[in-house]
């Protein structure tokens, strides 16, 4: 076996070394007594001096031992389909396969609104004051935004605290529709942040999906019935919903959308859910987007996913969410 | 913002609806009211009362009194003239006084509402004297934080054997809690007025403002003795009003009063009458108001020509504010100065130089709008919240603060005498008009409004409105609406006041739509990685340095967030596998010993630069491990589920030699024992098992595996299904098992491609699967076991052609 062998030797030949080493180590570290014997205004550079060595001593027992580590490991076939002598791998019982709830919602809000007609594009996780801010109407400065609670990076990008942050792109993105005499009708779902404490209500980190509708006619009224129209389909049964005045800068006029609690959820009548904010684009917002606001108008919307799903289960702690915690994901085996 | 809703329906016509529905109502068109806080029993039971006779108890602090109430309670015992015995402690208790009592029954109304309210009975004090109910202080009534003696009450209103809630015009009252959010954009909802204009408005009733607000006459002559000018810069301040006045006598409340009582229920305490003024006038007209001290106003600016100067505060100018805290200024604060020696940080708090104080003679009133993106960066420079700040950062009209300060004169005249007023505006600035179509309203709204309804809707609030047989629009804007300008304004004006519950839904037509390719992939990904038993996790997109640096990530490679939470959440990830490395310690604790974990989600390493819009460049990762408690090596099994998962995609792909030319991303994997991805040429991603040293940072025993991709490289190199693949032969198929022997180092994927050529040369349908890779102990030869299925699709393979292209294989090296 001189393969093997070599490997021996050469771990033999290291180990050595790190044996010399130590000892080496040992000797110097004497040495830090004799620092009385040196006169006082010398100490600090004697000193200095040990240390010096003595880090660089380190450093190569450090390097010697990782060798010797990295010696040890033995290289394998990285084509072959198993390890000499190994088992086929198998992969693990399908019953332990899960899908995050976040993620499955994710894909059950998607597919309804392509069903009616949606394009879909995902929002960034990391964008500018310009599309967070000041692209949506927010005056510069404006207190307005201090409500978003934003992170910052050194560079003053954003970690995105709505998804509204991907209206100005998509307006661009989707002008040519209007071009084609048709409809701008996107939804973009993603991750966004607050500079938030989490507790049992609230995380830093959670996701939203945006709703952008742009024609010559639509109208509020167009607004309310899609909304509605949505939450039909995704409890399965007609609802009953109502709206209160909001404010947002980047709509004119703003609102917020309840749905009556549905019989999916418990609900008996009476009780209401906060489910989205939405308004008219604001023509301002319109314009930045190079989209004439006297000939076209739209809406838009915004909502949190995390409540969707936290309302399907019965959960009463988003801090599960992103705790990667298979106790609490196995409970949504496929 | 808390609303008292005796005060808020006082003017309106609200018989006709219960305050439940108004509640609603103002919820559905105005604001979010966050909480409704009944009060209406917070004051049963406690009645005005005379004392008496009063007999102080020697060596206690207590006072034997007894009390007159007109034999209004009952469930007391009375004496001979009918009046009831009460035990007092408080010092100021005397005979002749009227006072409030709470009756033995009654809730003891600073206890109202808590966990524990506090029911008053007959107590036995000195465990000799009766005592029935209560004589109560400033602070058992919820009025105030006073609790050094009892209140008393002014005999110009006091009725023995009244209520207290009779005698202070109704105390049942409703606090309506305001979410302030909401109303960010209205500052002249922050007052009393401007909210029951629009309630007015909402009930469809029409609002009509007094004459002194929409049109203030002065109506005293400036004394010539006061000397003051106003200098202001527009930009910070938009308008200064002050009225200097003289005061006559005390200013200290004797009595409860009914302002005390709406301050209380405002969330406020009386101070003196003065101060009370102020906030009462705040409350009631949203616009805040300041008092300085005349006198020492003049002396500090050490001028003969006193002048109130309002400019941007110079960086570290300092300024020492009432409550005795000294403030630096920066550039974007606002100071009030006298000759340019600062007096007062604008909006925010008075300085300490000309504070109010017993001697105080003369005042200054201010009444003034500032620049609300100053205040709010003052408000945040300094930490300051208050009921003043909150308005001034919505920006209050310049149009009233003339109005408000000669109303505060009014109310006042009693104890201050106004000398003079002074106005940096001399003539009120053109209203704003807008004009629109009655089509724009119903075309945005998909409403069928008439002109006349909007023109109602709108004067309801005291909007001016012509309308022309074309149904064109004309508004007159009135000016405390600051946030009117266009006509989508206007348009929200009338659907908010209407209700937007009263515009019918309609369904557009449906758009068509097109798939989007990466969120379909990972949908895909998704479905194919759950059903092979891995489990779908989500992680922070934000890590400690310290994960950075366990797996010999740069940290230079990541963005840094400034403002993070904690450490923890300090930089933004640049891959997602020490996330997941992170989180496998958990579970195992938690006693899973074989799992795998994936995640699919955006990174944003800074060599990846930035975009066509100059934000940082996204990847789109999938990060894959494989832990197994009780194997040392798992890089097969992570292998297996990273070529199923391509196959399965439809992704050609070859792997090749471990990668470490850009180490600043996957340093963790071990070299010998790891590879790295490729279609056409295009890296994927790399495969391997974690090295050792990382593995031992987290905790971790041996031979984990991970695998991440990038998903675009993914995307770009889903082939179209190719027919090919898909060929069904007619003819049976052959199958024949072979193992190969050969040297230990040859790569076994260089035996399989080999197998390969040889069919599909002959244009074979063929399937090929290793069954065993086996070395005998000590040899230096390995192996590898195949079974292979295969058929010509054109005829039947005869004997002699099996054996020839066996022979071929068997013959590979």
């Amino acid at each position: 076996m001189p393969a093997i062998s070599v490997i021996y030797g050469k771990i033999i030949y290291v180990m050595s070394t790190v044996a010399e080493l130590k000892a080496e180590l040992k000797l110097l570290n004497a040495e830090y007594a004799k620092i009385k014997d040196v006169p006082a205004e010398k100490r600090a550079d004697f000193g200095k001096q040990l240390n010096h060595k003595k880090q660089a001593i380190m450093q190569k027992i450090a390097d010697a031992e990782a060798a010797a580590e990295n010696d040890s490991v033995e290289a394998l076939d990285i084509t072959a389909p198993c390890d000499i002598n190994g088992k086929q791998p198998e992969f693990l019982t399908a019953d332990f396969g899960s899908k995050h709830p976040l993620m499955s919602e994710f894909d059950r809000v998607i597919a309804i609104y392509q069903s009616m007609g949606f394009d879909i594009m995902e929002s960034r996780q990391l964008d500018d004051e310009f599309h967070m801010f000041d692209s949506l109407n927010f005056a510069k400065g404006h207190p307005a935004r201090d409500g978003y609670d934003t992170f910052r990076t050194e560079e003053g990008f954003i970690p995105p605290a709505h998804t509204s942050t991907m209206q100005h792109r998509v307006l661009k993105a989707y002008k040519y529709k209007l071009d084609e005499g048709k409809a701008i009708a996107v939804a973009v779902p993603g991750r966004v942040y607050r500079n938030e404490d989490v507790d049992t209500t609230h995380e830093h980190t959670f996701y939203q999906c945006e709703g952008v509708y742009v024609s010559e006619t639509c109208t509020l009224g167009n607004m309310l019935g899609i909304l509605r129209e949505f939450f039909e389909k995704y409890y399965g049964q007609k609802l009953n919903i109502k709206t209160q005045p909001g404010y947002f800068p980047f709509t004119e006029p703003s609102l917020e959308f309840l749905i009556e609690k549905p019989k999916a959820l418990g609900g008996k009548g009476g009780d209401w859910l906060e489910m989205l904010g939405c308004g008219m684009i604001h023509p301002n917002v319109l314009k930045m987007a190079g989209i004439d606001p006297v000939k076209y108008q739209g809406f838009a919307w915004g909502g949190g996913i995390d409540r969707l799903v936290m309302l399907r289960y019965g959960l009463t702690d988003v801090r599960y969410f992103e705790s990667a915690k298979l106790d609490f994901l196995k409970e949504f085996t496929c | 913002m808390l609303i008292s809703l005796n005060w808020l329906k006082s003017g309106l016509e609200t018989d006709h609806i219960s305050d439940e529905e108004l509640v609603k109502l103002i919820g559905a068109r105005l604001v979010e009211v966050e909480d409704v806080i009944d009060q209406t029993h917070k004051y049963d039971k406690i009645y005005v009362v005379e004392v008496k006779y009063c007999e102080k108890i020697p060596d206690t602090h207590l006072t034997l009194c007894k009390i007159n109430d007109n034999v209004a309670a009952d469930n007391v015992e009375r004496d001979e003239n009918g009046y009831i015995q009460v035990m007092c402690g408080a010092p100021n208790v005397h005979e002749g006084m009227f006072a409030a009592w709470i009756a033995p029954g009654a809730i003891v109304p600073q206890t109202f509402g808590t966990d524990e309210p506090f029911k008053i009975g007959m107590r036995k004090m000195l465990k000799k004297y009766d005592s029935y109910g209560m004589l109560a202080g400033l602070d058992e009534l919820d009025f105030g934080d006073d609790h050094s003696g009892i209140v008393e009450l002014d005999p110009e209103i006091a009725k023995p054997g009244r209520t207290l809630s009779e005698t202070f015009n109704n105390l049942n009252d409703k606090i309506l809690d305001i979410e302030n959010k909401s109303l960010t954009h209205r500052p002249d909802t922050f007052g009393i007025l401007g909210f029951r204009r629009e309630v007015a408005g909402i009930l469809g009733q029409k609002h009509e403002s007094e004459d002194w607000y929409l049109e203030p006459t002065q109506k005293f002559e400036n004394s010539s003795d006061i000397k003051l000018d106003i200098e202001i810069d527009k930009e910070l301040c938009p308008r200064y009003t002050a009225i200097v006045f003289d005061s006559k006598g005390d200013t200290e409340k004797k009595y409860l009063d009914y302002d005390t009582t709406i301050l209380a229920r405002s969330g406020m305490r009386s101070v003196n009458k003065i101060v009370d003024a102020t906030n009462l006038t705040m409350l009631a007209f949203g616009q805040p108001l300041h008092a300085f001290d005349y006198d020492k106003f003049v002396k500090v600016g050490g001028s003969e020509k006193p002048k109130i100067i309002v400019r941007a505060a110079k960086k570290g100018e300092k300024l020492e504010l009432l409550d005795g805290s000294t403030v630096e200024l920066n550039s974007d604060d606002i100071v009030i100065t006298s000759n340019d020696v600062p007096v007062a940080l604008a909006g925010a708090m008075g300085g300490a130089n000309t504070a109010i104080d017993e001697k105080t003679k003369r005042i200054i009133l201010e009444s003034a709008t500032f620049s609300l993106y100053n205040l709010r960066k003052t408000q945040m420079a300094h930490g300051i919240f208050s009921e003043a700040i909150t308005r001034f950062t919505k920006g209050q009209p310049a149009g009233q603060t003339k109005a408000v300060a000669l109303r505060f004169a009014d109310i006042t005249s009693e104890y201050l005498e106004p000398l003079a007023l002074f106005d940096s505006q001399e003539e009120e600035p053109e209203p704003i008009k807008v004009e629109l179509n009655l089509s724009q309203i119903n075309n945005l709204l998909g409403t069928e409004f008439l002109s006349s309804d909007v023109k109602t809707i709108l004067e309801n609030v005291e909007f001016e409105v012509e309308v022309d047989e074309n149904d064109n629009i004309s508004v007159v804007v009135p000016f405390w609406r600051t946030d009117i300008h266009i006509p989508e304004d206007i348009i929200e004006e009338v659907g908010r006041l209407s209700g937007y519950d009263n515009i019918k839904p309609v369904l557009p037509l449906h758009a068509t739509s097109d798939p989007n390719p990466m969120l379909q992939l990972k949908t895909h990904i998704r479905d194919h990685l759950a059903a092979c038993g891995a489990n779908e996790v989500l992680t922070y997109s934000f890590v400690h340095g310290d994960l950075m640096k366990k797996v010999g990530q740069n940290l230079d490679n990541s963005y840094k967030i400034i403002n993070s939470i904690s450490p923890e959440l300090q930089f933004i990830r640049q891959s997602i596998v020490p996330s997941l490395l992170d989180k496998a310690y958990g579970n195992l604790r938690a006693g899973h010993d074989k799992f795998a974990l994936f995640e699919m989600n955006q990174v944003y390493p800074r060599a990846n630069g930035v975009d066509e819009d100059g934000v940082p460049q996204n990847s789109y990762n999938l990060g894959f491990i494989f832990v197994d408690k009780d194997s040392k090596s798992n890089y097969y099994l992570a292998k297996k589920y990273l070529e199923n998962l391509l196959s399965n995609l439809g992704v050609k792909y070859q792997i090749k030699e471990f990668d470490s030319a850009d180490k600043s991303l996957n340093d963790y994997y071990e070299p010998k024992r790891s590879a790295s991805i490729y279609s056409d040429g295009q890296k994927l991603g790399d495969l391997g098992e974690i090295k050792q040293k990382v593995l031992r940072e987290f905790k971790l025993g041996q031979g984990i595996a991970a695998f991440e991709l990038d998903l675009k490289a993914i995307l770009s190199n889903i082939s179209a299904t190719t027919s090919k693949d898909f060929r069904v032969s007619q003819y049976p198929f052959v199958s024949r098992d072979v193992t190969l022997s050969v040297p230990l180092a040859t790569e076994y994927g260089s035996l399989e491609r080999q197998i390969r050529a040889i069919f599909e040369s002959e244009n074979y349908i063929y399937k090929l699967a290793c069954t065993s890779i086996y070395r005998a102990d000590g040899a230096d030869t390995k192996n590898i076991s195949f079974h292979l299925d295969f058929a010509n699709p054109s005829k039947t393979l005869e004997k002699a052609e099996i054996n020839a292209i066996m022979t071929k294989v068997e013959s590979i090296k």
